[in-house]
């Protein structure tokens, strides 16, 4: 049986690090972005950010764990080239918060701790860069509860919107999720260390899974993760439990988290996103896989929101997911990229809801909307003169023309290809530069092609 | 001179800064060759700060030499703790502490010798040269505040040493070289730049010849500071009346004649006592105090590993056994004693017996004093159990015996309380020192209580 487990490292989007006041912007100088707190010099002492501290809480209540009254951190000793104190300061004892559950997955713990320095390879040699020393990390532990890498994927893209709902985390990071992953399938238990990203940690579990299943592990091993080959590697085989040696970091003092800034913190929470799904489908009557769709990303949601308070929310879910999301991958932009704004997306969608412009026209416009700057749908329609035109003799003209022009499809129309008609309604959208009515130019199509 | 009237001289001009500084400088360099008070001496930043004052005599320390203990960050000059790992070592920023001082216009004058990483009570554990007892030079300072008590009773200028205590470091050198020495409350004092030996223990207190100089150097270095967060809050309780004082009586079961001494002074001074018995503290905090101190200390130590700071080696080894060559080679027998013990003491399966066990004690301990503090407004106890032993009877010491000469300080270092080693007067021609200890942040009632030693 496989059991999975995941300890992931989620970066919060602070302004400061952790325990100084260095900015954590990324920066390419390497050590430039440090002082003393933040490389261990003697002397220097923590001062817990209170922004990190409060992100943190808001994760724990938001995965509905049990927040302990009282969190301490603790010193995690080891030594390493890229920890400059040679010890961590995590939380050990009494994390944040506790025995929590979030989508279906039982959550062990989740606590605050520094990210250490990273190191660079050389040929032959390695350097330290300490910049990244002292960002603040959040470490979430699930219980083993999931059985194939799918739903490990799932559980995080979902673990992902939810707390880019919160505001606590940054996506575009480049450290933004790292994860070390636990997998069983036959007794002895393997660590994957270090896997970033999504894709890497659902191939690194696939690959692991049938690695375990061809060759069963003996002993319990700590593994590596080879991206570029796609491979597990083993780095040491764990004779027994790691021992860190964790003391109280008594540079920090107790924290007692009171029942009032709990309730503040769970009055911040926003609307997650299985509850925003649930209220799509009642509320807007949307398909369930539509509201999560939108529910995915909180800007996507909002945008639907704005919208479908002017339009038909089933024009508005299909535009947006459909149209909208398609043109945006195509052009490689993001919503805030491509800074669209809810008044243009109703001037159009409602012109389309009134009849009063065509789907290609919609579609034409709606790209302008993400590529152009300072586009305005209604000026752009006007001045192309790009209202429907249900006008029964002008659509006789074109239609005319479109027989004229098109005598195989009309030959093969008549010999019993509906889908012909659609070839001359394609030509007729054509002649009127999109404006055409096409139900209008449909018929009339039938009627004279009959005659 | 006292430093009140040093510093009155200074602002009204009568006494040169300048004069003062540069025969003070002449002096340490004296006393120095038979002595090794100081692990580095600041000529340049000490004539560079007595020429601020001297054209602009302002600050309520202005003029007055400071010696810092070396265990605390002084920006750009040779900070060791007196070990040799640290050897070359120039901080990049000023301690609070030191930062405070200068801003009052003090003058910082070196560095003091101490046990290395503070771990001692004599302060034989340095990689410097021993200091040796101001009264005997046969004689240890006691530590691990050596330098700053030995320098203190030898100079004759104007002086007050910063001192830093985590299980007795102030008291006892203080005790054995008769001077005068507060311990403060933990968090009375700002401890960013004090480089760590048990976070939670550490205190920086001051030193000196009178109890007026101590009292008016502490007044400058307290207060709440934002570096460091477990600094406090509070002030100072404004309470200095003191009508009760309980005895500590498991802290007599000691030589006689110090014993005696002891009584015999409070006797004259007409100052009152009742006998207070703390059969906890006296049982279980060396035991607890060392469990916890050694824990701490040994992450604390774990940065230096020749790579950032310090000495190093050259680098031709994998990671791990480059830091063991370079720690192997630059820490002393003391210093690996206590990593490996504090290391010991959190290692999994032994941390519930020893490290977790140690922390409820000493929350015991402090029950224990605050249950006396509701009766006493202060406790009395010798400061040390002996007077300042001479080098060879020390050297016969086993380590646990070493560690036994804080019997009378580790309860109340391990319990925050802030306390001061006064001199009571001298057996066989060596001084013997006498402990006040308060309640948190009571630190008022202790020199209105040590006003009456006339010191």
């Amino acid at each position: 049986m496989v059991k999975i487990g995941i300890e992931c490292h989620l970066q919060l989007n602070t302004r400061s690090k952790i325990f100084c006041g260095c900015s954590t912007k990324q920066v390419d100088d390497p050590n430039s972005n440090v002082c003393e707190v933040c490389c261990g010099f003697p002397g220097s002492k923590p001062v817990l950010n209170k922004e990190a501290f409060e992100k943190a809480l808001k994760i724990a209540t938001a995965l509905n764990c049990k927040i302990n009254k009282k969190t301490f951190f603790s010193r995690k000793s080891y030594f390493y080239p890229d920890l400059p104190k040679n010890f961590q300061i995590t939380q050990y004892d009494f994390p944040i918060g506790i025995n929590g559950s979030f989508s279906g997955v039982k959550i062990k713990r989740i606590h605050l701790e520094e990210d250490p320095g990273a190191l660079i390879h050389k040929t032959s040699y390695c350097l330290v860069d300490y910049n990244r020393s002292g960002i603040p990390l959040v470490e979430i532990v699930t219980e083993p509860d999931f059985k194939d890498p799918k739903e490990v994927r799932e559980f995080l893209k979902k673990l992902i919107t939810d707390l880019s709902y919160l505001d606590v985390y940054d996506k575009k990071s480049e450290f933004a999720l790292k994860a070390d992953l636990n997998v069983s399938t036959t007794g002895a238990k393997v660590e994957i260390k270090n896997v970033t990203g999504l894709k890497d940690i659902e191939d690194a579990l696939s690959y692991e899974i049938e690695r375990q299943q061809k060759d069963a592990p003996k002993s319990n091993e700590t593994r590596g993760w080879n991206s570029d080959k796609g491979i597990t590697f083993l780095q040491r085989v764990k004779e027994s439990e790691d021992d860190y040696g964790y003391i109280t970091e008594t540079d920090l003092p107790v924290i007692e988290i009171s029942d009032n800034l709990v309730n503040k913190i769970k009055k911040d929470v926003p609307e997650l996103s299985e509850e925003k799904t649930s209220r799509f489908t009642l509320q807007y009557q949307l398909r369930e896989s539509d509201a999560k769709v939108l529910s995915s990303n909180k800007k996507l949601a909002h945008l639907f929101e704005e919208v479908a308070k002017k339009v038909d929310p089933d024009i508005a879910a299909k535009w947006i997911i459909r149209d909208l999301s398609n043109q945006l991958n195509y052009h490689k932009k993001t919503l805030d990229e491509a800074n669209v704004k809810p008044g243009d997306m109703i001037d159009l969608l409602k012109l389309f809801e009134d009849k009063k412009i065509t789907d290609n026209t919609a579609k034409e416009v709606m790209i302008k909307i993400i590529t152009e700057k300072n586009f305005s749908p209604l000026k752009y329609i006007e001045t192309n003169n790009l209202i429907m035109k249900s006008d029964t003799s002008q659509i006789e003209e074109w239609c005319k023309k479109a027989i004229e022009e098109s005598s195989d499809a009309v030959e093969s129309y008549k010999n019993g290809n509906e889908k012909s008609l659609n070839f001359l309604v394609g030509k007729i959208m054509e002649l009127s530069n999109k404006t055409a009515n096409p139900d209008v130019a449909r018929k009339i199509l039938v009627k004279f092609i009959k005659k | 001179m006292r430093a009140k009237d040093y510093i009155n001289g200074v602002k009204s001009g009568k006494i040169s800064a300048i004069k003062t500084v540069k025969s003070i400088l002449d002096e340490i360099k004296k006393i120095n060759k038979d002595y090794n008070y100081f692990n580095n001496i600041t000529d340049e930043l000490a004539l560079e700060l007595a020429e601020k004052i001297e054209k602009n005599p302002k600050g309520r320390l202005a003029g007055l030499p400071v010696s810092i203990k070396d265990d605390i960050c002084v920006k750009g000059v040779e900070t060791t703790c007196s070990s040799n790992i640290l050897r070359g070592y120039k901080p990049i920023f000023n301690a609070t502490v030191v930062k405070k001082l200068v801003d009052e216009g003090a003058v910082i004058i070196g560095k003091t010798n101490q046990d290395a990483f503070g771990f001692g009570s004599f302060n034989i554990n340095t990689d410097y040269k021993v200091p040796r007892n101001p009264l005997g030079k046969t004689r240890v300072t006691g530590g691990s505040s050596g330098g700053a008590a030995g320098f203190t009773a030898l100079t004759e200028f104007p002086h007050v040493a910063i001192g830093e205590s985590t299980g007795g470091s102030i008291a006892a050198p203080c005790s054995f070289c008769g001077v005068q020495g507060l311990t403060p409350t933990y968090g009375a004092v700002s401890r960013y730049g004090l480089i760590d030996y048990a976070n939670s223990l550490d205190k920086i207190g001051a030193i000196g010849k009178c109890l007026d100089d101590v009292e008016l150097v502490f007044d400058v270095i307290r207060g709440h500071d934002n570096k460091d967060s477990t600094s406090l809050n509070e002030e100072l309780s404004n309470n200095n009346e003191v009508k009760t004082i309980g005895l500590i009586k498991e802290t007599l079961d000691i030589d006689p004649k110090i014993k005696d001494l002891i009584l015999k002074k409070l006797n004259e001074l007409g100052i009152e006592y009742e006998k207070v018995s703390l059969p906890l503290t006296s049982k279980y905090s060396l035991a607890s105090y060392y469990i916890i101190a050694m824990a701490e200390a040994s992450t604390n130590l774990s940065k230096y590993c020749g790579m950032r700071y310090g000495q190093e080696e050259k680098l031709d080894l994998p990671y791990n056994e480059y830091f063991s060559d370079v720690r192997t080679k630059y820490f002393n027998k003391e210093a690996k004693r206590r990593i490996i013990l504090g290391t010991f003491t959190r290692m999994a399966g032994y941390r519930d017996a020893f490290y977790l066990k140690a922390m409820k004690v000493r929350t015991l301990i402090i029950n224990e004093y605050k249950k006396a503090f509701r009766r006493y407004d202060l406790l009395v106890s010798p400061s040390m159990p002996i007077i300042a032993p001479k080098f060879s009877e020390v050297d016969k010491l086993t380590p646990a015996e070493n560690y036994m000469m804080d019997i009378m300080t580790v309860g109340p270092n391990l319990a925050g309380l802030p306390h001061l080693s006064l001199n009571a007067g001298v057996y066989n021609k060596m001084p013997v020192g006498i402990m006040f200890t308060g309640d948190h942040l009571n630190e008022k009632k202790l020199f209105s209580v040590g006003k009456k030693y006339g010191v």
